[in-house]
């Protein structure tokens, strides 16, 4: 009989937590601060060497001859991998929907500037970069596609040999009464928008280990891995080799922002690993490898959207076309970034009838791949923009267009156009309170003041969804074969040592999210322990239990539910021991505050030490079908999600974290530059586990969010020349570009995730960009002018500027 | 991002650094604080065969009045500009510009002649140099020599400097009692080179209405820092007033030749630069108590 | 041979001397050479701040020295900053209290920036301590938790 999965923390076992929901000193902290912390990098194994990757200069070559010998002879260099060598021990890379890449390395052509082209393994990464300019490539440089539009011509070259098109995903999803919607409105606003590229930009690169002994066939890895079960089939398929004959070690992330999982180079390693024939290699990637090469880029959108109203505000349908540049290859799940926004496409509007219409193209610049928030936030900053333009039409105050469509408190669970289940929420509630805790009123008064001095000073009140864990099914409508399933497992293994110390084994590092932390919060609470004695610890894969590891949204709902549920098995098992301790019936015992008792009876009682060092010392006193070990397993899985249907109806994911948020800022006319004045959030995340890892999720999200609102981009040149190639140009925010930010609480709990959390690690960066250019817009609507295009950065606003009369 | 192979050399004295420089023909390049050379030399953008470290030449490390002015040694860093009594008397404005050179871990290597040397056009000593008609000494095996600022920049990093040659001081005026300035600069984050930025420097007369000379110095809007005399001519003779100020900012735009890149145009630039020239002109007379 | 170099020095009070290329970066002398894998690399052109020491008592990037610039010089390591027995500095302190990390990537640059700055500005103000952490990129905190932090190792090493 295992104990229900408690949905709130006033359901743990104990008459107060005294750690859960606070605040507590996280155990990650002391390795990091002190610098003794083991990165992939900080790795050293006996005889390890180094590699270095020759990439492609040019956007679209054919290779016409590769000379390797000059870099052989290098003193110092081990070996050499080149194209042919891929080719033959491998299939191309993973990517969804099938057959849109390539292999781990150009073999015949190259399809972007940065494409490894050739590896060299060598004594120091000094050495290794000495050899790649030794190997002697004849390119012959082929008309390269890096316009999307041109692209999808019928006369553009096709960037993928053997492909009769560049247009890798086509697909439209109607939901409701969309045409009759639009025919009955009694407003249509129109707008196109234009979102560009940037990446997660972790400050640890990517690092990877790999050593494939020849004599018993084990690849092992190590390094940075964020997600090894997640990976492993991508290895098995582009590598032939055996599952069981992998074992990834991962070593603790310096961020991760969705790059850590970088397949291809993990395949591309092992590879090199498989030429050396048994000694290890480590490649440690450069930032300028990292920012050209790193297949990680996100979103390269073009939109065409329109929403249609009825005259009192409400919104009656919505249509929207989405073009996404996917760059060489649709490589890994980047595809899924374009089917994210079905599980929320209407944000936290009711919005029945929405035609949804994406189409993800290659051309010759670097793949797209994951990306925080995989997609929402150019969506989201899409539907404020037009609600905002609408709201002008209508001659509507935006926030009473906002409340009017807000779906209501009384609505959840509330289902989506598309099947997608929002599970609880309290929009008008969380607007109310930020308008409050802003002091909206204020604000305008206080814009008002300035528009009549000549400045311009905008407010932008925005509002997201943040699903939490979603992966499969969404990627069923890219790829049903690999992908109709609806697990995204997290498991975990529990169990007690001789010394009645508790130990929890984990199936992936800590990288920045503080997930040993809460599970030892969790565990110290439910077991009535001190946080002391709990270790949590990660275990490599073939150890582990299955794990989908922290994306999307994830960790704090799924490795909840591993933990309370290993922590429920564990405590059945020992109570069948703890019964025969306290000669009761098992029935008639609970554990409640660390104590297990026969309920009822006051008096004797037993901590969890006790019972387990009991079953440890005397299995032959404890009733049939118990073992004398205090250890549970239990593999969590996302309930009630369902497989698509052919028109993108399901349930996809499992939670809906909601966020408002105030951005108030001022432009500098004459130079378009922004300043962010005030910044207020809003975040209903359910359940708070710990509140000051939620603040901190936040406040990045928020400070991630205004690098991509204002600061970075890839861009490219007519020959897919990258010209952001380094720090120097591709602008990540410091201190000074971040507003100091509010961040208030809203918690609806979810009634179906253990303990009531949501998802928060994406968090702010679905809503910041909307927020900003919201702000921004209403800066400068008095002059009649509106931006539309993501980074808002000062050239293009000032540019925009120059249109107007009054200028 | 590893640099190439090269011959290392960190000698204690000037002459031996020279002799260096000279021997290998061009082939070197000289290291003092690291802060531009070092990451070209990692990305491999610069591969010289030989580097002269000279940071052990002691003697270079100096920062000595003179003249009224001020003379900097090759190995004074970047933070003596905020540090220094002596700058901080006799050029304050050296010491406010310091606000926008980079940070503060960049400027604790990164030396005030070595800014100067590299010469990008978009950053701020280089401009400072023209706009106090500072005096820079090229010394070289053989010889010494002085040169001007306004002879000193010639093209995108590239100054009067001979390869065999190290910038070893440069010497600042004295700024007049009577006469106030003030930088400014647009750039896309704090402490990044500048898309556009101004040494303004104003003396007016005895009464303080009319300017009798102005100097109007420009970053990042051209192959080297550029000083705008018709701007400045704009200027002379005026009253300091709005509409005064106007046509010299007009006058800038046109005086400028700003380029293209991916963070700003030469539109932008101009009009950037002709908005810097108003604002630094309103902060200069400001510090005059005068708005 | 003037493409390689002996480099003795001492980092957090211990000496050592190694020889290495004279093109070696310092933060690879380190890591490697030295075996103080606590300051990490980020970017390689001394941007983001991770690779941030003291050398003399000044914060630097080490990712653009070169090893052999730091030969006799004396430098501090995120390594030097706590008690060997256990006990974390208060700079340490004050960052785990006011959750001034959550990755730990960009920590020790900040850590020892911070040391610079509290060193020689114990009364430094909310904006000069900005222009100091202004030299770091972190992707992770948004930065208000830093600089709470920072806020908090000033007052106790003001009360030490």
């Amino acid at each position: 009989m295992v104990t229900a999965e408690p949905k709130l923390p006033s359901e743990l076992p104990i008459s107060q937590p005294r750690h859960v929901g606070k605040d507590s000193a996280r155990m990650e902290d002391p390795l990091l601060l002190t610098g003794k912390v083991e990165y992939g990098n900080d790795i050293r194994t006996p005889g390890m060497l180094h590699a270095a990757i020759l990439r492609s200069p040019h956007a679209h070559a054919r290779i016409k001859s590769m000379d390797i010998s000059r870099a052989e002879n290098l003193p110092g260099v081990a070996a050499v991998l080149t194209g042919k060598e891929v080719k033959d021990w491998s299939r191309p890379v993973f990517g969804v929907p099938e057959g849109w890449t390539g292999y781990a390395l150009a073999v015949e052509k190259t399809h972007w500037v940065g494409e490894p082209v050739a590896v060299i393994a060598a004594s120091d990464r000094y050495i290794a970069e000495d050899a790649l300019e030794l190997i002697d490539v004849e390119y012959e440089p082929l008309e390269p596609v890096v316009d999307v539009f041109r692209a999808v011509s019928a006369s553009a070259p096709k960037v993928l040999e053997g492909k009769d098109s560049n247009v890798a995903y086509d697909r439209r999803f109607v939901f409701g009464d969309v045409d009759g919607a639009f025919a009955s409105a009694d407003l249509i606003v129109r707008e196109q928008f234009r979102w560009h590229r940037s990446s997660g930009n972790p400050i640890e690169t990517c690092v990877c280990i790999a050593d494939w002994n020849p004599f018993n066939g084990m690849l092992t890895l190590r390094g940075g891995h964020r997600s090894p079960h997640l990976i492993l089939p991508a290895l098995v398929i582009s590598l032939g080799v055996s599952s069981q004959q992998v074992r990834i070690i991962q070593s603790p992330l310096g961020g991760s922002f969705g790059v850590k999982t970088f397949a291809r180079y993990v395949v591309l390693i092992a590879l090199m690993a498989k030429k050396l024939g048994g000694r290890p290699v480590k490649w440690t990637e450069d930032r300028i490898e990292h920012l050209i090469g790193n297949s990680s880029h996100a979103w390269d959108r073009h939109y065409d959207c329109e929403l249609a109203l009825k005259c009192d505000g409400t919104i009656a349908g919505m249509k929207m076309q989405l073009v996404d540049d996917l760059g060489a290859f649709s490589e890994w799940l980047a595809i899924g970034m374009l089917l994210k926004p079905l599980l929320c496409l209407g944000s936290c509007y009711h919005i029945a009838n929405v035609d949804y219409s994406c189409k993800g193209v290659i051309t010759n610049k670097t793949p797209q791949g994951p990306l925080r928030a995989f997609g929402l936030p150019p969506h989201f900053w899409v539907i404020e923009q037009l609600i905002e333009i609408a709201a002008k039409k209508l001659g509507l105050e935006s926030n009473e267009v906002r409340r009017r469509n807000f779906i209501k408190k009384d609505q959840f669970p509330y289902v989506s156009p598309s099947g997608n289940v929002y599970d609880s929420g309290d929009y008008e509630a969380s607007l109310s309170l930020l308008l409050s805790k802003a002091g909206y009123d204020e604000l305008r008064r206080e814009q008002q003041t300035a528009r009549a001095q000549g400045r311009l000073l905008g407010i932008g009140v925005v509002s997201s969804i943040e699903p939490g864990l979603t992966g499969p099914p969404m990627l069923a409508l890219a790829s049903p074969r690999i992908f109709s399933r609806t697990s995204s497992p997290e498991g975990i293994l529990l169990r007690i040592d001789a010394f009645g110390k508790v130990i929890a084994e984990l199936g992936f590092p800590p990288g920045g999210q503080s997930q040993h932390s809460f599970v030892r919060q969790i565990l110290a609470d439910y077991l009535g322990v001190a946080l002391e004695d709990v270790q949590v610890i990660t275990v490599d894969s073939l150890s582990m239990q299955p794990s989908t590891g922290p994306i999307s949204s994830s960790m704090a709902i799924a490795l909840s539910g591993a933990v309370l549920g290993a922590a429920a098995r564990l405590t059945d098992k020992l109570k069948r021991a703890a019964a025969v301790m306290l000669e009761a019936n098992v029935d008639d015992v609970e554990l409640f505050d660390g104590q297990f008792r026969v309920r009822g009876v006051p008096g004797k009682s037993l901590v969890v030490a006790q019972v387990a060092q009991f079953m440890m010392a005397r299995p032959d006193l404890l009733p049939e079908g118990i073992d004398g070990n205090p250890q549970a397993t239990f593999v969590w899985n996302p309930p009630d999600r369902t497989i698509p249907d052919e028109k993108g109806f399901g349930r996809y994911s499992v939670t809906a974290a909601g966020a408002q948020h105030l951005c108030m800022v001022e432009v500098d006319r004459e130079t378009g530059q922004v300043k962010i004045l005030k910044y207020v959030m809003v975040d209903d995340c359910g359940v708070r586990l710990n509140p000051s890892v939620v603040r901190g999720m936040l406040m990045g999200g928020m400070a991630h969010g205004v690098g991509t609102a204002l600061l970075e981009e890839y861009v490219y040149d007519d020959q897919g020349q990258m010209l952001t190639s380094s720090y120097m140009d591709y602008l990540m925010p410091t201190i000074m570009e971040v507003p100091a930010a509010e961040e208030h609480e809203m918690c609806t709990p979810s009634p179906i995730s253990p303990l009531g959390v949501k998802g928060v690690g994406e968090g702010a960066l679905h809503t910041t960009p909307a927020a900003v250019l919201c702000a921004l817009n209403d800066a400068l609507e008095p002059l009649g002018v509106r931006i539309t295009e993501a980074p808002m950065t000062p050239l293009r606003i000032w540019k925009a500027l120059q249109t107007t009369p009054s200028h | 991002m590893k640099p190439a192979k090269f011959d290392y050399y960190d000698p204690t004295n000037l002459d031996e650094a020279l002799t260096l420089l000279d021997t290998h023909q061009g082939d070197g390049k000289v290291l003092a604080g690291g802060q531009s050379l070092m990451p070209l030399l990692n990305m491999r953008l610069a591969r010289p065969n030989i580097v002269v470290d000279i940071n052990r030449i002691k003697e270079l490390n100096y920062v000595r009045a003179s003249d009224g002015g001020v003379a900097i040694g090759a190995l004074a860093r970047q933070r003596a500009l905020q540090t220094e009594k002596l700058i901080a008397e006799r050029v304050p404005i050296l010491q406010e510009a310091a606000y926008y050179i980079a940070h503060p871990q960049i400027r604790s290597r990164g030396t005030i002649c070595g800014s100067i040397a590299h010469a990008d056009p978009a950053a701020e000593l280089p401009a400072l140099a023209l706009a106090l008609d500072a005096e820079m000494t090229l010394t070289g095996a053989k010889a010494a020599r002085t040169v001007g600022a306004e002879t000193f920049f010639r093209n995108f990093f590239t100054t009067a400097l001979e390869a065999n040659e190290i910038l070893t001081e440069v010497r600042f005026p004295a700024q007049s009692k009577d006469s106030v300035w003030s930088v400014l600069e647009i750039s896309r984050r704090h402490g990044d080179f500048a898309i556009a930025g101004i040494v303004a420097g104003l003396t007016l007369d005895s009464d303080r209405q009319i300017i009798r000379r102005a100097r109007l110095v420009y970053f990042g809007v051209g192959p080297t820092p550029i000083r705008v005399k018709a701007a400045e001519d704009a200027l002379i003779g005026q009253a300091a007033a709005e509409p005064v100020f106007e046509a010299a900012a007009q006058s800038a735009k046109q005086g400028i030749d700003p380029s293209n890149d991916i963070h700003a145009s030469e539109e932008y630039r101009r009009a950037v630069a002709a908005t810097l020239t108003k604002r630094a002109l309103r902060a200069a007379l400001q510090k005059l108590g005068k708005s | 041979m003037a493409t390689t170099r002996t480099v003795k020095l001492r980092v957090n009070g211990v000496a050592y001397e190694h020889t290495v290329e004279a093109r070696k970066t310092l933060v690879d002398f380190l890591r490697e050479d030295v075996g103080l894998t606590g300051t990490n690399v980020g970017c390689e052109h001394g941007v983001c701040g991770a690779c941030t020491i003291l050398m003399n008592g000044e914060a630097v990037r080490s990712c653009i020295m070169l090893a052999a610039q730091a030969d006799g010089a004396d430098l501090m390591t995120v390594e030097g900053l706590a008690k060997p027995g256990g006990e974390l500095h208060p700079i340490q302190e004050s960052f785990r209290e006011k959750h001034g990390l959550q990755c730990g990537f960009c920590t020790p640059g900040f850590l020892m920036t911070t040391y610079e700055l509290l060193s020689k500005h114990p009364d430094a103000d909310e904006a000069e301590m900005k222009e100091w952490l202004s030299g770091h990129l972190c992707r992770c905190t948004g930065y208000q938790d830093i600089l709470e932090s920072v806020k908090l190792a000033a007052s106790r090493l003001r009360n030490r």
